[in-house]
């Protein structure tokens, strides 16, 4: 053992108490939204109480006492600002985290195990906001999200569409010549399809990139690195081995950010869901309304609902506010089922 | 020659030329600049932008060394990939650097645009064949001992694995000669164009080991009808971890570049394309 081994394990150590400091604020913004007042004497107590008495031998009862005084008094600093909570899939370091950030760096971002803990999170007020992807240039759609939003009360409130670079990341130190498998999401692992198999790297999904970025660097498995962006390198403290690895360089998501009221502002796009009767030109019909009413469609999507039944989205370009769209979305009401107005927002577009 | 199926000119007298990036090589002369050995992302910077300036159409630089002694210094490995990488994406210059292990050599094409076999590798069969399946352009270097049948039977393999682009280069062999480094073979340069379609380089730097001869074998390799040269260029020689002796300095590379391209222009005379045949075939 040397020295600087000791010293890499210390880096380790410390990345992993600052991203569980992060995880306990979180936690404390999370409380206020079910506690009347910020601040609870009782439990203050009982926390200071448990952190004296911790069986650790070295966290030392004063030091723990001082360590927790500072942790309080931030956690309740952070409770008293008026922060937005955006809620994302994915571990932090996700791109939808990444995409959080693009929009708006001051949103706070808390990560969900699965896409439907994003809405029923926004559903029940714990979160302000979700953000979700809807489709990608290379993977297509992303099924469940649109499934979700079929069935949805909550409003689309933005979009952001961004370019979505992915790097061959490792734990520092790691022989590039060992490694065999590389772990990812699977819409990752497809866009780097020819990346992996040029190098004879096999692909293992995972569940999340940022998660594989994460249990990469807690349980350093053997011969194995991850594919996640920039942000999960740095979280994580692993090192990025390649830049840039997709295939095709023009690699986006589009993401929507959700919310249960309304936008602030006006928008310039809306989104639209219905189905139509099993009768010849339906379909069709709805469609002429817009091109009639010279209405730039955006995006067409059909997603299967029951057997033989589709359920269609429509992106446009226009504000529910124009007499224009509102004629026309009238019309388009009275042709389908099931119509509703997913939202009226603004895109924000990042160039590469 | 027996056995030389693939690199043989044959009676079409073709010539392969092989296009990285903005360059072709094969087609006027090209020089190839840059350090030794990657030491540092700022010293290699630096030494890239040198050799931009003077006028330099590719950057060298070595990430895996192949030394005489363990104890030398070997390279920065994926670090020096990575800084090579870096400069191409700021001058734009294609880099060239060596590999020594097969199981590098995908890794190494992610990051170069010339994968060099080195003169201590000419011989190693299993890196040659997986250079031979590589998609990047490769520059063989001569073997120390090696004949030029030798020479040609190893980049045979590469193009027999199915990578047509082989690039040969002479660095020198060893002579009873202990003045210079190695003895600079410059006769190779019109036996290889007699007897293969590849491109021949010559790398006047390890060929001499001196630097006050770089310049002037340099000329000698074009006035053979050599395609293009590797040179050795530090942005400060004097602290060089490796081959301190034989780097130019960029100021020294700028006049080298101002004479070679006046010699250029000079041989672009048709009278040169055409040279005496005949003799006893071997």
């Amino acid at each position: 053992m040397k020295l600087d081994e000791i010293r890499h394990r210390i880096d380790l150590i410390d990345s992993k108490i600052l991203k569980l400091l992060n995880d306990r604020m979180e936690q404390g913004l999370l409380a206020k939204r079910f506690k009347d007042q910020i601040v609870d004497p009782r439990r203050e107590e009982e926390i200071m109480e448990k952190v004296k008495h911790n069986p650790n031998a070295l966290v030392e009862k004063d030091f723990s006492e001082d360590l927790y005084k500072i942790i309080l008094t931030q956690s309740k600093k952070l409770q008293g600002r008026e922060l937005i909570i955006t809620g994302f899939q994915g571990e932090h370091g996700a791109y939808s985290e990444e995409a959080v950030r693009l929009y708006n760096k001051d949103y706070v971002t808390l990560p969900c195990v699965t896409f439907n803990e994003v809405f029923e999170g926004v559903n029940s007020g714990m979160y302000d906001y979700g953000i979700v992807p809807v489709e990608n240039t290379l993977g297509g759609i992303v099924g469940p999200v649109n499934e979700l939003l079929l069935n949805t009360d909550l409003q689309i409130i933005g979009a952001i569409d961004m370019p979505v670079h992915h790097c061959l990341l490792m734990v520092p130190g790691t022989d590039h010549r060992e490694i065999r498998e590389v772990y990812s999401h699977s819409q990752a692992l497809a866009q780097c399809r020819r990346f992996l198999s040029r190098n004879n790297l096999t692909p293992v999904p995972y569940f999340d990139t940022a998660g594989a970025a994460m249990m990469l660097a807690e349980k350093q498995p053997r011969g194995a690195a991850c594919i996640a962006g920039k942000l999960a390198a740095k979280l994580y403290n692993l090192e990025v081995l390649k830049e840039n690895i997709e295939d095709l360089s023009k690699n986006r998501t589009r993401f929507l950010l959700l919310s249960k009221g309304l936008p602030a502002e006006e928008g310039s796009k809306c989104t639209i869901t219905f189905t139509t009767e099993h009768k010849a030109g339906t379909l069709f019909g709805v469609l002429e309304l817009f091109a009639s009413s010279g209405i730039n469609l955006t995006r067409i999507e059909s997603i299967p609902n029951e057997p033989g039944d589709y359920s269609f989205f429509l992106d446009f370009d226009g504000s529910f506010k124009d007499p224009n769209v509102i004629k026309t979305l009238e019309q388009a009401e009275k042709q389908t089922a099931g119509f509703k107005l997913l939202g009226c927002y603004n895109e924000k577009v990042i160039e590469d | 020659m027996q056995n030389l199926k693939l690199v043989s000119s044959g009676k079409q007298g073709r010539r392969t030329k092989i296009k990285v990036g903005s360059v072709v090589i094969g087609e006027g002369f090209v020089v190839v600049g840059g350090p030794c050995g990657v030491e540092s992302e700022e010293q290699t910077i630096r030494t890239a932008e040198a050799v931009k300036a003077g006028g330099g159409m590719m950057f060298r630089g070595g990430a895996f060394k192949p030394r005489t002694s363990p104890y030398d210094f070997q390279g920065l490995g994926l670090e020096g990939l990575k800084i090579l990488a870096k400069a191409r994406d700021l001058t734009g210059l294609p880099i060239v650097t060596e590999v020594i292990d097969p199981r590098d050599v995908s890794w190494v094409c992610e990051f170069a645009d010339i994968l060099q076999i080195g003169a201590r590798n000419m011989q190693n069969f299993s890196l040659l064949k997986e250079v031979g399946r590589s998609p990047k352009p490769v520059l063989l270097k001569r073997g120390m001992y090696s004949t030029l049948k030798e020479w040609l039977n190893c980049a045979e393999y590469i193009l027999a694995e199915g990578n047509p682009n082989v690039i040969l280069c002479e660095r020198g062999i060893r002579t009873f000669e202990t003045y210079t480094r190695n003895t600079l073979d410059l006769s190779m340069i019109p036996a290889l164009k007699e007897l293969t379609h590849l491109p021949v380089m010559v790398d006047p730097s390890h060929g001499t080991g001196k630097l006050s001869l770089v310049e002037k074998m340099s000329l000698a390799a074009i006035a053979a009808g050599a395609d293009g040269l590797l040179v050795e260029v530090h942005i400060n020689p004097c602290e060089a971890k490796s081959d301190a002796d034989q780097q130019l300095n960029p100021e020294q590379f700028k006049q080298l570049m101002q004479k070679i391209r006046k010699l250029e222009q000079f041989m672009a005379d048709p009278l040169f394309n055409t040279s005496i045949t005949g003799g006893k075939e071997q």
